[in-house]
């Protein structure tokens, strides 16, 4: 716990100064405070973070990556579960087991295998695009083009491991529960809705935080995929760790990078509170 | 689903992909046992070569830890001050001049209290100069040169009905402009291939052909916006990058859209997809490399300009480093004229020490893949017709910035209109780069209200030259 909180704690009071390199060289070799009021700014990185367009920008593109992975990962990921819960699956660890790997592979030597295929002149996606007459999709110039293929790169990755976690909780549900469903006559779709899901809401409660603490804190794909830390020509994948990133490392203002790094928590618990409200009512009602 | 740990997990990606090679201790000696420990990137040390020393030096083991261009120039940045410092780092050029910033150059070890004044005049020295720190102490030691051609495709400029012999190619463009229009009438006359691959190389190709880049050698104050050779440099590639437009949209271009270094750009070459590359020397092997079929479809003339130069890095001993002694040792055994030469002839590194360049091994060098283009003669010349540009601070942001822009003509992604400038013009391009350099370089430093005493700080700064972010 406390080691938790110290780098938060100091990150939080890092936004509040004008730190850049500058400040740090001084202030690990002279050891003097003055460095620290000097570079003292109040809200002056808050304010400018407000009026930066950038941000807003990275805000937007993190939240279209973040929709166009989670959503279809989540109702695919729930369908795969579904069909490795059957008791009349062969090899079902087989399944299990492939599931997982991509999880478990490079991140870059998947980025470097995606670049290949969503090359704009020799990938095979617009090869074969070229087949059926339809002109080449700029994959990385392209906005949503580019958000659909890092977007695939997510999903690619993650599908098999929320698929498994799914699963688990599929078969913690008592089976007397399906039984008098279907004693009571109930459709294969009314035991889902009234049976399966609300007996998952933890679960989902769950998968829906982590999805949104990991994709809101989207970084090395779009990192990989354009090639750097700009997100594209026309910062199109620019997404808000990118752009911390950017500012903090790259442009060397750690007080401005810190000022990113709270907008971003605070935009995440926003988003998980709406969550917990939204998996509450769907779930909540049944379960009580 | 991705959980928290993702952008430490980036940042580690490239550490943990890293090559830690280490050194076999064979006849271990208690006495002299040293471990050198090394941050790199990318080729900066060639492994046959690292070889040769450590059979000749069984007693010390080299440690090399290979990492992401910029993650390991940010790592030795706030590490330096620290004790966790390795023993020797690679600095690229791009990011020299923020390193040779006072305060962060008086974290190097001065190489001159080593013995480096000794071997000073080995090398180049316009590559010496770019490691010399600006508080005098000379805190690298230069790597290859990078020099600059065009390679081209004989095969291609014959469809094209040019000439295909060297000296006749060079003939052609005797200037940019005229690159340009020899770019054009490729085109047209053999549709579906690039003239060049990347119109976007040309920006650093002009600009280093001048004296000054984005700060002012006297002043150090950042001058991107008025230096006439920033403004025609990005011009050039501008032009190039879009030559005519349709439908108020960038509809042709003396270049492909691909990236290099991008998977794409592999296969395009193989390809033959575009007919010219802007060559340094280490690309040479690149292209041996990525298209080992294209083998005596190329040659290679000058740069219009003559001159050129682009890459290069420096080695440099952290001041807090735990075994400087040894670490001077291996590196100027490394880079000097004999282990040099080596590299060139394994790796086509272009030397540095220039000396040599009059020696037959390297005068007389000629390379088959490239139709037996007299290679040694044409880096050394080009090599030797630069002059030092002064580097500063924030040159690798400022650099990339004004990518994106030429990369915005290009693709036709200028969609924001700038100052007076309609979305997709280059100057739209060219008037939203300035507005994104200064959003993210000039911030800092002398402009924010601060308590007196602060300003007075900085005003003092600024007069001794350690203040780099100005408007």
């Amino acid at each position: 716990m406390l080691f938790g909180a110290i780098p938060i704690v100091f990150t939080t009071a890092l936004a509040f100064f004008n730190a850049d390199f500058q400040t740090y060289y001084e202030f690990i070799t002279n050891h003097q405070l003055s460095v620290l009021t000097n570079a003292f700014a109040g809200l002056d990185n808050f304010r400018e973070l407000f009026k930066d367009s950038y941000f807003w920008l990275a805000l937007r593109n993190t939240f279209s990556i973040w929709l166009i992975s989670t959503v279809p990962q989540l109702i695919i990921a729930f369908g795969l579960a579904s069909l490795l819960a059957n008791a009349r699956l062969r090899a079902s660890t087989f399944w299990r087991t492939a599931l997982m790997i991509p999880n478990i592979t490079s991140v870059l030597a998947v980025a470097i295998v995606f670049q290949q295929l969503f090359g704009r002149d020799f990938g095979i996606f617009n090869v074969l695009l070229h087949y059926v007459g339809h002109k080449p999709i700029e994959w990385v110039a392209g906005t949503i083009p580019s958000h659909f293929a890092i977007a695939t790169m997510i999903n690619w990755r993650w599908l098999g491991y929320n698929s498994l976690i799914f699963l688990a909780a599929i078969l913690a549900i008592p089976k007397e529960l399906y039984e008098s469903a279907a004693l009571d006559g109930a459709s294969r779709w009314q035991t889902v809705r009234y049976v399966t899901i609300p007996q998952m809401k933890n679960t989902i409660t769950f998968m829906l935080v982590m999805g949104t603490i990991g994709g809101l804190g989207l970084f090395v794909e779009p990192l990989t995929y354009g090639g750097g830390f700009d997100g594209g020509a026309n910062s199109q994948f620019l997404t808000m760790t990118l752009y911390l990133y950017k500012q903090a490392f790259m442009n060397q203002r750690l007080g401005y990078g810190a000022a990113i790094g709270v907008g971003i928590t605070l935009v995440v618990m926003i988003i998980s509170a709406i969550n917990f409200m939204i998996t509450r009512s769907i779930a909540g009602e049944e379960s009580k | 689903m991705k959980l928290g740990i993702r952008i430490r997990t980036g940042l580690a990606v490239a550490v943990a992909t890293g090559l830690a090679v280490a050194g076999a201790g064979v006849g271990a000696q208690a006495a002299s046992n040293v471990t050198l420990t090394v941050w790199s990137y990318g080729n900066v040390f060639e492994p046959k070569i690292v070889d040769m020393y450590r059979k000749a030096h069984p007693d010390v083991t080299i440690k090399i830890t290979k990492m992401n261009l910029d993650d390991e120039h940010n790592k030795l940045l706030y590490a330096l001050p620290s004790r966790a410092v390795p023993d020797v780092a690679a600095v690229e050029m791009a990011y020299m001049g923020q390193f040779r910033q006072p305060m962060i150059a008086a974290q190097f070890t001065n190489l001159n209290t080593l013995g480096a004044n000794k071997i000073a005049g080995d090398y180049l020295p316009f590559r010496w100069a770019q490691g010399t720190g600006l508080n005098g102490a000379q805190i690298g030691l230069p790597t290859d040169v990078g020099g600059l051609a065009v390679a081209y495709r004989t095969d291609l400029f014959k469809k094209a009905g040019f000439p295909t012999k060297r000296e006749e190619v060079t003939a052609l463009w005797p200037t940019w402009e005229k690159f340009i229009t020899v770019g054009k009438q490729f085109q047209n006359k053999v549709p579906g291939v690039g003239f060049m691959d990347s119109t976007g190389t040309l920006f650093a190709a002009v600009l280093n052909q001048g004296t000054e880049k984005y700060y002012d050698a006297k002043s150090r104050a950042a001058i991107y916006r008025t230096n006439p050779t920033v403004k025609r440099a990005f011009d050039i590639a501008a032009k190039a990058g879009c030559t005519f437009m349709r439908n108020n949209k960038c509809a042709g271009s003396i270049g492909t859209k691909i990236n290099q270094f991008s998977p794409d750009w592999g296969a395009a070459m193989n390809k033959g997809a575009f007919a010219a590359v802007l060559a340094p020397a280490w690309m040479l092997d690149y292209i041996k490399q990525q298209a080992p079929g294209t083998k005596g479809k190329w040659d290679i003339a000058a740069v219009p300009g003559g001159g050129g130069n682009m890459g290069g890095s420096m080695l440099t001993i952290p001041k807090k480093a735990k075994n400087a002694k040894a670490a001077w040792d291996f590196i100027s055994w490394y880079l000097a004229p004999a282990q040099q030469l080596k590299t060139f002839q394994l790796y086509g590194l272009f030397p540095t020490t220039y000396k040599m360049y009059s020696q037959p091994s390297i005068k007389n060098y000629k390379d088959p893949f490239f139709n037996n283009a007299p290679v040694g003669a044409i880096y050394s010349s080009s090599a030797m017709k630069l002059k030092p540009i002064y580097a500063g601070a924030k040159d690798r942001l400022i650099d990339s910035t004004f990518g994106q822009a030429l990369a915005r003509i290009t693709q036709g992604t200028q969609t924001k209109s700038c100052g007076s400038f309609p979305a997709q013009t280059s100057g739209a391009a060219w008037c939203q780069a300035l507005q994104d350099i200064q959003h993210n370089v000039g911030v800092l430093c002398c402009t924010l209200l601060r308590p007196l005493r602060a300003v007075w700080r900085n005003s003092h700064r600024l007069h001794h030259s350690s203040c780099i972010f100005q408007r």
